[in-house]
C-alpha cells in the first residue's frame, strides 16, 4: 500500500522508537473531505470555526489571524472506527492575535493529525487544548507544533488521553522558542491514562531554544487511573465501571468544557460513554 | 574602566589539558579504515582468531550502515583522514617510573599519580591506543578482584572476554559501534566476584595526544552477585587543527543485587568528535548509577543506556553538560525496563553559551512485561546568550496499564532577580552569576568523587570568565 510522510517533528532521533514521522495512506489523501477552510480574521475581529470531521478522507485548515484578532477554533475527528483520516491545521498569529483551539480525537481506525501554530507577532497567544481517546485496536498520531517568533509571545499546550484496549497512540508537542522571542513563556503538559495492559503509549515533549530570555515547561505523566478516587467513588456505591468512567469524563471535562457547541458536546459526551461501557 | 575579560578570552584557556607532547609513537596504521588496517591491528594485538573474525565482520558491518540520520552534523569527519591504531613508544608498566617520562609528566599534570596514592584502589592509564599504566592494590587481589587492560584479559580471561565482548552493544547497533568493534584497542576489564565490596573506587585515564588519531578503547566491567565497584572514567586531548575521534564503548554487566556507580568527567579537546557508547545490564536488585559530566570536544553523541532486565533492577542517571563556543554536545540518556518493579531516575542539567549547542535526548521505554515500572525524567536547561541553542527531545515509549511514568523539562537563563538579590549583599555581579551557575549544578556536583566535583567547578570557572565581560 503506498504511502507518503505526511508529519515530521522539527528534531529527529533514534530510529527504533518510530516517532520522527507519520505516514498516510494515498488513498486517504486523494480524498480531500472538502476543499482547504482558509479562513482569514481580520485585524480586532473575533471569529469562531468548528469543524466536525466525520468521513474517510483528508481535512486541511489554513487561518490567519490578523492584528488584535482573535479565533476560536473547534476540530473535531469523529470518524467511524473502521475508516482513515488525515488532518493538518496551519495558523499565523499576528500582533497581539490570539488563538484558543479545542482539537478533540475520538473516532476513525487510524488517525494522523498535526497542527502547526506560528505566533508571528509580538505578545500573540495560543492556547491549544487536546482530548484523545483511543480504544479497541485504533492508531492516532498526533504532532502539534507551536513555534513562537514574535516578543512577549504566550503557548499553551494541554493535553488529556486515555488509552484502553490494544489503542497505539503517539503524541509529538513541540515548543519552539525562535531567536528573538525575547520575553516569551512556553507551557505543555500531557497527562495519559492507560485502562488497559495492552495499550502502547508514545509521548514526544520537544523544547527547542535558540533564545536565553523566555521561559519554558513541559511535563507528561503516564499512569493508570488513581485508585484511591476509584476507591472513593465506590464506596459512595458505584460500580467499577460507573467509577471509570466517571473518573475518564472529569479528565477530559477541562477539555470538553470548552466545546460551545451543546448539541457536539452531548454527541461526544455519548460517544466517550459507550466506549467505556463496551470495554 | 575595568578590564572585561571578555575582551581577552578568545578560547578557553585549558593549559593543563592543552599541553601536546611530542608525537613519539612506535607505530600508526595508515590512514584510513580497509581490511588490511583492521588485520594489521588484530596482528599487532595477537588477538586469537575469533577476535580477528569478529573485527572483519564489524568491518562488513560498519561499509554497509549508513551516518545517523539524526542528531549533530558528522559531515566533518573523515575516516580516510584518521589514524585508527597509533601504538605509544611504551610497555604497559606496573610502576609509573617505568613509564617514558614525557607520557608521565602528562599523567602527573592530570593529576592520577597523586589521586592514586590518595583515592584510589586501581588506575588505568590510556595513551592513544594501548594502555601504559596499571595498578590495583593488592588487598582487592587477594579478593579475586580483577582489574587490568582489555589485552592482557583477552589472554588471560579469554573464555570470560569472548562471552561478553560487545553483547550489549553489538556492532549492527550503529556505524560506530561497528567502527569500535573493527578497530578497537586498550581500555580497561574489571571483573570483581560475589559478595566482594570494592569500596575504593578503581580509575582508567584515557589520554589521546596524536593529531589526526582516533582512540577506540574497551570498558568492560562485570559485577557478580551482591558486589559493589565505583568505576572512573577521565578523558582529555590537546587541541590539534584536525579532527581526532573518539568511539570507545562501554559494557557493564551488573550481577543480581550488585551495585555499580560509573562516573565521567569528559573533556575532549575542541576538535574531538566524541562518538561514545555505553551499555549497562543490570539483573534482579542491581543497581547501575550513572554520573557523567560532557564538558569537551567538539561534537558529542552519548546517551548511556541501562537495560533493567531483573526485577526491582534499577537506574540512577546524574549528568550535566556544558556546551560553550563552537560546540555541539547532544547527550542524555535511555532506559529500557524490561522486568517489573523496575525503576529509574534520571536528572540533567545542560547549559549553553557564546553559541554552543547543547541538546538533552532521552529516551524511556517501558516492555509489556515490565509491569509497575517507575520512571521519573526531570531535565533542566540554562541558556546564558541568545547566540546559543538549547533543545530538549525526550521519548517515553510505554507499554502496558502498570507503570508510572513521569517527565518535566525546563529551560531558561539566570534569573535577575536573583543576581539583583546577591548583588544587594555587595556580591558582584560576576561573582552572582557564577554563583546561581554552580548552584544549578551542584545537583550532579554533589554526586561526583570529590576531585572530579573540583575540576567540574574549576572547568565552570574558566567557561565563565568568557561570558561575562
Amino acid at each position: 500500500m503506498a504511502e507518503k510522510i505526511y508529519s515530521e517533528i522539527p528534531m529527529r532521533t533514534w530510529r527504533w522508537l518510530g516517532v520522527n514521522e507519520a505516514r498516510v495512506a494515498d488513498a486517504v489523501l486523494a480524498q480531500d473531505i472538502d476543499d482547504v477552510q482558509s479562513l482569514s480574521v481580520a485585524a480586532g475581529e473575533s471569529r469562531e470555526l468548528t469543524v466536525v470531521y466525520r468521513q474517510e478522507g483528508q481535512g486541511r485548515i489554513d487561518v490567519k489571524v490578523a492584528e488584535g484578532g482573535s479565533l476560536k477554533l473547534t476540530v473535531v475527528q469523529l470518524l467511524p472506527t473502521d475508516k482513515r483520516h488525515a488532518s493538518q491545521v496551519a495558523v499565523e498569529l499576528a500582533r497581539g492575535a490570539r488563538l484558543e483551539a479545542v482539537a478533540v480525537e475520538v473516532g476513525a481506525a487510524r488517525s494522523v493529525s498535526k497542527m502547526e501554530v506560528l505566533l508571528q507577532g509580538d505578545e500573540s497567544r495560543a492556547d491549544v487544548h487536546v482530548l484523545y481517546f483511543g480504544n479497541e485496536a485504533r492508531q492516532l498520531d498526533m504532532n502539534y507544533v507551536l513555534v513562537q517568533e514574535g516578543r512577549q509571545t504566550e503557548a499553551n499546550l494541554n493535553v488529556y488521553g486515555a488509552l484502553l484496549g490494544q489503542a497505539d497512540k503517539i503524541f509529538r508537542g513541540t515548543l519552539d522558542f525562535r531567536h528573538g522571542s525575547k520575553g516569551s513563556k512556553g507551557y505543555e503538559k500531557e497527562q495519559v491514562m492507560v485502562l488497559s495492559g495492552k495499550v502502547r503509549n508514545r509521548s514526544v515533549p520537544l523544547m527547542l531554544s535558540g533564545e536565553d530570555a523566555v521561559e519554558g515547561h513541559h511535563a507528561v505523566s503516564i499512569g493508570k487511573m488513581d485508585e484511591n478516587k476509584l476507591f472513593y467513588l465506590m464506596s459512595r456505591g458505584l460500580d467499577m465501571a460507573e467509577a471509570r468512567r466517571l473518573v475518564v469524563e472529569a479528565a477530559f471535562n477541562p477539555v470538553l468544557d470548552r466545546i460551545g457547541d451543546e448539541e457536539l458536546y452531548g454527541e461526544l459526551d455519548d460517544y466517550i460513554k459507550e466506549r467505556l461501557a463496551d470495554e | 574602566m575595568e578590564n572585561r575579560k571578555k575582551t581577552f578570552v578568545e578560547d578557553i584557556e585549558r593549559t593543563l589539558y592543552d599541553i601536546r607532547n611530542e608525537d613519539r609513537s612506535a607505530y600508526k596504521s595508515q590512514a584510513g579504515l580497509t581490511e588490511a588496517v583492521v588485520r594489521d591491528i588484530s596482528a599487532r594485538k595477537h588477538d586469537p582468531e575469533w577476535m580477528l573474525e569478529r573485527r572483519l565482520e564489524s568491518l562488513k558491518v560498519y561499509n554497509s550502515l549508513r551516518l545517523p540520520t539524526w542528531g549533530p552534523d558528522l559531515s566533518e569527519l573523515n575516516i580516510e583522514e584518521i589514524v585508527t591504531y597509533v601504538q605509544p613508544d611504551a610497555k604497559m608498566a606496573g610502576r609509573w617510573e617505568d613509564v617514558p617520562e614525557d607520557i608521565k609528566s602528562t599523567f602527573d599534570r592530570l593529576g592520577i599519580p597523586e589521586a592514586e596514592k590518595v583515592s584510589l584502589a586501581g588506575v588505568g592509564a590510556q595513551y592513544d591506543s594501548e594502555v601504559v599504566y596499571h595498578s590495583i592494590q593488592d588487598s582487592l587481589i587477594q579478593q579475586g578482584v580483577v582489574y587490568t587492560d582489555m589485552e592482557t584479559a583477552l589472554r588471560e580471561y579469554e573464555p570470560i572476554v569472548k562471552e561478553h565482548f560487545m553483547r550489549l552493544v553489538p556492532p549492527k547497533d550503529h556505524k560506530f559501534a561497528a567502527l569500535h568493534g573493527a578497530v578497537w584497542s586498550g581500555g580497561s576489564f574489571v571483573y570483581v566476584p560475589e559478595g566482594v565490596h570494592v569500596d575504593i573506587p578503581l580509575q582508567s585515564y584515557f589520554r589521546l595526544n596524536a593529531a589526526g588519531a582516533g582512540q577506540f578503547e574497551h570498558t568492560l566491567i562485570i559485577l557478580e552477585k551482591n558486589s559493589s565497584l565505583h568505576f572512573i572514567e577521565g578523558c582529555s586531548a590537546p587541541k590539534y587543527n584536525v579532527t581526532n575521534l573518539h568511539a570507545g564503548c562501554v559494557e557493564l554487566f551488573v550481577g543480581e543485587g550488585a551495585r555499580l556507580r560509573y562516573s565521567t568527567i569528559e573533556n575532549w579537546s575542541r576538535n574531538m568528535m566524541n562518538l561514545n557508547t555505553k551499555r549497562a545490564l543490570v539483573e534482579k536488585d542491581g543497581i547501575i548509577e550513572w554520573v557523567s559530566g560532557s564538558f569537551g570536544s567538539h561534537v558529542s553523541m552519548l546517551y548511556p543506556c541501562s537495560i533493567l532486565h531483573g526485577e526491582h533492577a534499577r537506574c540512577e542517571f546524574t549528568g550535566v553538560t556544558f556546551a560553550s563556543k563552537g560546540q555541539n554536545l547532544d547527550t542524555g540518556a535511555s532506559v529500557i525496563h524490561a522486568a517489573p518493579y523496575t525503576s529509574a531516575n534520571i536528572s540533567t542539567r545542560t547549559i549553553s553559551k557564546a553559541g554552543g549547542k547543547a541538546t538533552y535526548r532521552s529516551a524511556v521505554k517501558v516492555t509489556p512485561n515490565a509491569h509497575h515500572a517507575k520512571c521519573s525524567v526531570n531535565c533542566e536547561s540554562l541558556m546564558l546568550d541568545d547566540i546559543s541553542r538549547s533543545d530538549t527531545l525526550p521519548v517515553m515509549d510505554i507499554q502496558g496499564d502498570e507503570a508510572d511514568i513521569g517527565h518535566e523539562a525546563t529551560i531558561g537563563r539566570i534569573s535577575e532577580e536573583a543576581v539583583f538579590y546577591l548583588m544587594s549583599r555587595g556580591i558582584s555581579e560576576e561573582e552572582a552569576r557564577a554563583m546561581i551557575v554552580r548552584g544549578f549544578v551542584e545537583p550532579i556536583a554533589k554526586e561526583l568523587p570529590l576531585e572530579y566535583a573540583v575540576e567540574m567547578n574549576n572547568l565552570i570557572n574558566i567557561e565563565l570568565e568568557g561570558t561575562m565581560g
